[in-house]
This record gives C-alpha cells, structure tokens and sequence, in this order.
C-alpha cells in the first residue's frame, strides 16, 4: 500500500490531513503497526532548534543614486562577503564585529534585521567608469533591502559527537564549557525528532523539499556540505526568505571562548508515502546510538570515550569511567518541540503544501576530511635535541653552571633511570641565590610539574599549550619520561613565521 | 538558606563565626570564602528559619551579614532553553521540568559566576 504526494496535499487542501510530529510516532506505530499508521496519518512533522554555525545570509541594497561597486562591505561593524557584482553581499553568522568582537557578529545583525532594527552599512570600491562612486555609509532596516535570503551551506545535523573533556584544563568550544576532568558532557541535535534521524535514506527529503526555517516557508536546496549519509553524519543545505522569519525561532548566540554563532529552528515534514518511510519515522532515542568523545585534545579524530543513545543523553546524566556526569543538550528540545508543532499547524491550516523532491540526494556519499598539502611540522621537527639535564642530588651552584654552559633558561631534571622528575629554571636559580640557599640540593628547589610533550605532537597544538600556560618552553619526553629533547617558544615563533612567509 | 557575611575592612579578630554557632548551636558550612588581610566575605549555608538568629549573633561581634536571595537573575525572554547552564553549575541551581523549560532554584547559587560567563544568550546574571 502506498500514498501519493498528491493525495496528501489534495487532504491538506480540503483540510482532512493528518498529521503527527515525530516524537508521536513510535507510540502510533507501536498501536496500529506500519501499515494501520500509514493509513491514519499523512505527514510526520519533524523538528530542531541548535547552534547552527553554518548560516548567513544574502542581501540585495539597491543602487545609489551615484553608483558604488561594494568591494568591502561592513553591516554594524562587521563584515560581510562582498565579491558578488556591486550591491548585494552574503553575511555570515560567525563572522565577528572589528569593534565589539564576540559579543555581536552576523548573527546579531541577522536578529537585529528580523527585530525590525536598523542596520548600519559601511562600504567601499575602487571606483570605475560605471560605478564612480567610492565609498558609502547608510542605514537599512529589513523591510528596505530588496532582497534577503537566508542560505545554510548546513544544518539539521543527522546526529552529532556527545562532547566532554578529559583533560585537566577547561576547554571553550563551539559545543559550549567543557569542564576539566569529565565534569560535563554537552550533546546537540533534538535525537527521535531531528529531521534527518526520520528520513536516513533521503527516501522523500532532497533538493525542493518545503522545510519551516527560522519561522519561514523555506526549502531545501540540497545536501549540504560535510554531508556524510555513509557514515550516518548526513547535512542539508537549505534557504528561506528572512523577511519571513521570527525571532522566536532564530536566535543569535556567543559561545563564550568560542565566538558567534546562531541557533535556528528547522523543521521538515515527512509525507508518508510507504511503510518503509514510516517505520524510519517511528525511531526512538533508545535507537540513536552516537560516541562521546575529547574536546580536551584539539584533532579533528578526538579520542572516543564511549557509545551513547540519546535516550541517556536526554536522561540529565552519564556514566564515565564510574561518575555520572552531567549532560547539556545545548539545542533546545523544547523549541524542536514548537517547530514540529508549528509546522503541524501549518499543514493543518492548509497553507503549507508537500512536494516531490526534484533532484534526490545520494545517500551513500562519505565526506572526507581535508588532505594537507604540505607536510605539518612536528614538535620532532623542531625541537632542540642537544640540552643538558642535572639530577636531583647536584647542588644548585653545579645547577647555575650548568645552565650558563648550557645556553638555556631550561633545566630538566632526571632521576637514576633517567626519567623526567622535574625542572629548574633560571629563575628558580636566582631566587635560590637570592635567598642564601645555592648550597641547597636541585630537588629542594625544582619544580615538580612539568609541562611536557611528545615528538609526534604538531607544532600548533603544542605553541598554544605554551601560550595557554604562559611558559617559555616544553620538555619533550618519550612515553617512559626519558627527555628527548626542549621545544622552545623563541625557536617555534621563528620557525611559525618562517613557514607562513614560505 | 543563605547568608553572606561582610568582613568589611578585615578589623575583626574575633572567630565571629565559630562563635557565632558555639553562640547559637546552629550548624552553618561554609560555601565559598574570599579572605585577604584586609578583609573579605563568607557565604554560609544556614538551616532554614535560623538565618535571622545567626545574623544576630554575628552583628554581637560587629560583623554585618545579610540574606542572600536570588543570586542568580534569570532572563526568560532571552533564554532559550539550550541547558548548558545546567552542567556547568556543581550546585545544581538548574535543572530542567518535564517539558524541558529551565527551572532555576536560585538560593543554591553560590555566586561562582560560571553559568553566567557561558550562558550563550546572556539570560544569566550573578548578582552579589
Ligand atoms: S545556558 Fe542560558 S540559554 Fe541555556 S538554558 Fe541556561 S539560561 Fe537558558
Ligand atoms: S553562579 Fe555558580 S553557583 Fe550560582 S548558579 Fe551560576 S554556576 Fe551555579
């Protein structure tokens, strides 16, 4: 038995629709079996409300009445893509403002269009024989610009990593504060009632599906971008008039730490056309399955700390190694909520139609991560392997000679093994001499945490550990804490800058 | 219930507040201390009801404290129920109802000021 996308809408017309969101599905389902619940209901309306990073929007402004060619454009201070003719430009969410930083970026100049605000454009060009004029500065409320289009390159995330920290430093991210030592665990994604989890396969959503976006009538314009159906890590790229939109459906966001971003409602219907479509609808939280994984270590394959449902994500709490830990959602599950029931009234109030994708996307696709051209250096590649150590029964006086010879501020000390036991420096010297003691033994004096790292680490990672500590340099050590040798801050910026200028 | 008590320009040399419970045998913990040489403030947990006798006992040795309510201002226009706030306070001032709306329970706070600093839409003040 099957359904056809024109008989759904003939019912969405004469107003006998039924329609169910997708949270009421397994419970239907589970009543009248696959083909009962395809027979009592037609559409199943689906629902998110998360950060969406990936947003932006295009604006049309007209032309002056002396013409400019906008090669740089600024709305509220912050800037926006221009390289597209000469009035129009596309705004990024993320993208921060020069003068108040993350605390206002696209998505704020979004949100302040949609309140009806008035936006102040800054913009400039060469000038040419068309296009005299130079620069312009002028303001614009929403209603005023010609066009305004919001595009997802994507969003609606199939499903996403559970994110923690296992580190001992707390991290900022775009999935929010990650506390040290696994103390919270944040999760994205609306788990039974995201749109993708409803339609896995892309049986029916594909280029031209009708979506609800931020408030508006939208559509989808394909799949988006990092889109992995393969790997069950699916995107959408989608669109919708800004005009339309409210802001009780798209907000503006900082992520402290992180910066800018903005949370979107999206929503897609699902017409039921066959039981297949059905039975992908009835999916529960139990069934979603993601991984939990360290935002403490900054690669793009973090370390997984464990499988999780959404169903425990959804519970308040995990277990990690023993604890129960906290969980965030950080989308929120109640605006999913009112997204699927909004587009649910709008069905039933007939002006909201179902169409036949246009173009189907493929659902086999696996994305891949980005190919460096260019080997990444390594702290191998640059750390200084000829260094002295002291051991921890030499004087502090033999310590002082030993750095003056040595050419360093750095001293590591080893024990019997030669293993990494700690460090002196010449700080820690002088104050030794200053303070009478120089007679004292190295382990009186040293200091026992030492910031290390290991050959294979690449130079960025372990730079911004240098910076985040504020500290002058990094012992390198094997897995059995035998010093190899000392990265210094003085050698990477000079090796940094030297890359960058190749 | 809470209780903040001001050490103003550090003057005091009495244990006010050890005293303060001999005094009146209520058991008050400790939930966050500033304390330099001159001066500082304690954030003590009370029984609830015998906030206004522990006071009284403290003002005895010249030491000023004040109920502290509300910590924490919660702005539900601006929130939009995202639940960072909830993992990130160890004091369990949020949680969530049934229907996932942000339920705030302000008298645990004790004004650490985090959930305010990564609240993504600023709906969250700390006020002391
Ligand atoms: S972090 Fe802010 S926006 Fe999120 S639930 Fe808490 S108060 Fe609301
Ligand atoms: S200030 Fe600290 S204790 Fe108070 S509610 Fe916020 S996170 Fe919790």
């Amino acid at each position: 038995m099957y359904e056809t996308i024109d008989e759904i809408n003939e019912r969405i017309r004469d107003g006998s629709v039924r329609v169910a969101t997708a949270e009421e599905m397994p419970g239907i389902v589970d009543e009248l079996g696959t083909a009962g619940a395809l027979k009592e209901v037609d559409v199943v309306t689906t629902g998110t409300f998360g950060a969406m990073c990936s947003s932006g929007v295009f604006l049309n402004f007209g032309h002056a009445e002396i013409p400019i060619r906008m090669e740089k454009m600024y709305l509220n201070d912050v800037e926006a893509h221009a390289g597209l003719a000469a009035v129009d430009c596309y705004l990024g969410a993320t993208a921060e403002s020069e003068t108040l930083h993350a605390d206002y970026g696209g998505a704020h100049v979004i949100e302040d269009f949609i309140a009806g605000k008035t936006v102040e454009l800054r913009a400039t060009g060469k000038g040419t024989d068309c296009y005299p004029r130079r620069a312009i500065t002028n303001e614009f409320t929403l209603d005023e610009l010609n066009q305004a289009v919001m595009v997802n390159p994507r969003n609606s995330y199939q499903c996403y990593d559970a994110a923690t920290n296992m580190g001992n430093r707390m991290v900022r991210t775009y999935m929010g504060c990650l506390l040290p030592g696994h103390r919270n665990v944040t999760y994205s994604g609306a788990g039974c009632l995201s749109p993708l989890t409803n339609d896995p396969h892309f049986d029916v959503i594909g280029s031209g599906t009708p979506i609800f976006l931020g408030g508006a009538n939208g559509i989808v314009i394909g799949e988006g971008t990092q889109s992995s159906p393969g790997t069950g890590f699916s995107t959408l790229m989608t669109c919708g008039n800004l005009k339309d939109m409210s802001p009780d459906f798209i907000r503006a966001a900082t992520m402290t730490g992180y910066g800018v971003t903005m949370y979107v409602g999206v929503g897609v219907p699902i017409p039921l056309l066959n039981e297949e479509i059905v039975r992908h609808t009835a999916v529960r939280d139990e069934d979603l399955v993601t991984e939990i994984v360290d935002y403490g270590t900054p690669v793009r394959n973090r370390p997984v700390i464990r499988k999780v449902t959404y169903a425990e994500l959804k519970s308040g709490s995990v277990e990690i190694n023993g604890e129960e830990v906290r969980t965030a959602p950080l989308s929120s599950y109640k605006k999913a909520r009112e997204v699927a029931g909004e587009l649910k009234k709008r069905i039933e109030g007939g002006g909201f139609l179902m169409a036949k994708a246009t173009h189907p996307i493929d659902n086999t696709k696996c994305n891949k991560p980005m190919a460096e051209k260019g080997e990444t250096v390594h702290v191998s590649d640059v750390m200084v392997k000829s260094f002295v150590t002291v051991t921890g029964d030499q004087t502090v006086k033999e310590a002082a000679k030993l750095l003056l010879k040595g050419d360093t501020n750095h001293l590591p000390v080893i024990d019997k093994e030669n293993r990494l036991s700690g460090i002196v420096t010449t700080y820690d010297i002088s104050k030794a001499f200053a303070n009478d003691v120089q007679e004292a033994t190295v382990s009186e004096i040293m200091v026992q945490k030492v910031y290390t790292t290991t050959p294979d680490v690449p130079i960025d990672v372990a730079a911004s550990m240098l910076q985040q500590n504020n500290i002058g340099a990094l012992v390198v050590i094997d897995a059995n804490r035998h010093v190899l040798g000392l990265l210094h801050s003085y050698d990477l910026g000079e090796r940094v800058v030297r890359r960058e200028q190749r | 219930m809470k209780l903040l008590v001001d050490f103003g320009n550090g003057n005091t040399q009495d244990p006010a507040i050890a005293s303060a419970i001999l005094e009146t045998g209520i058991a008050a913990s400790i939930e966050r201390a500033m304390m330099e040489e001159d001066g500082g403030w304690v954030l003590l947990s009370v029984e609830d009801g015998e906030e206004e006798r522990f006071s009284a006992a403290l003002a005895k040795r010249g030491v000023a404290s004040r109920i502290q309510t509300n910590s924490v201002v919660y702005n539900a226009d601006e929130c939009v129920d995202c639940g960072l706030c909830t993992s990130l306070c160890m004091k369990h001032v949020f949680s969530f109802d049934k229907d996932w709306n942000l339920v705030v329970d302000a008298d645990r706070c004790v004004l650490c000021g985090r959930c305010a600093e990564f609240c993504p839409q600023r709906a969250l003040t700390v006020q002391k």
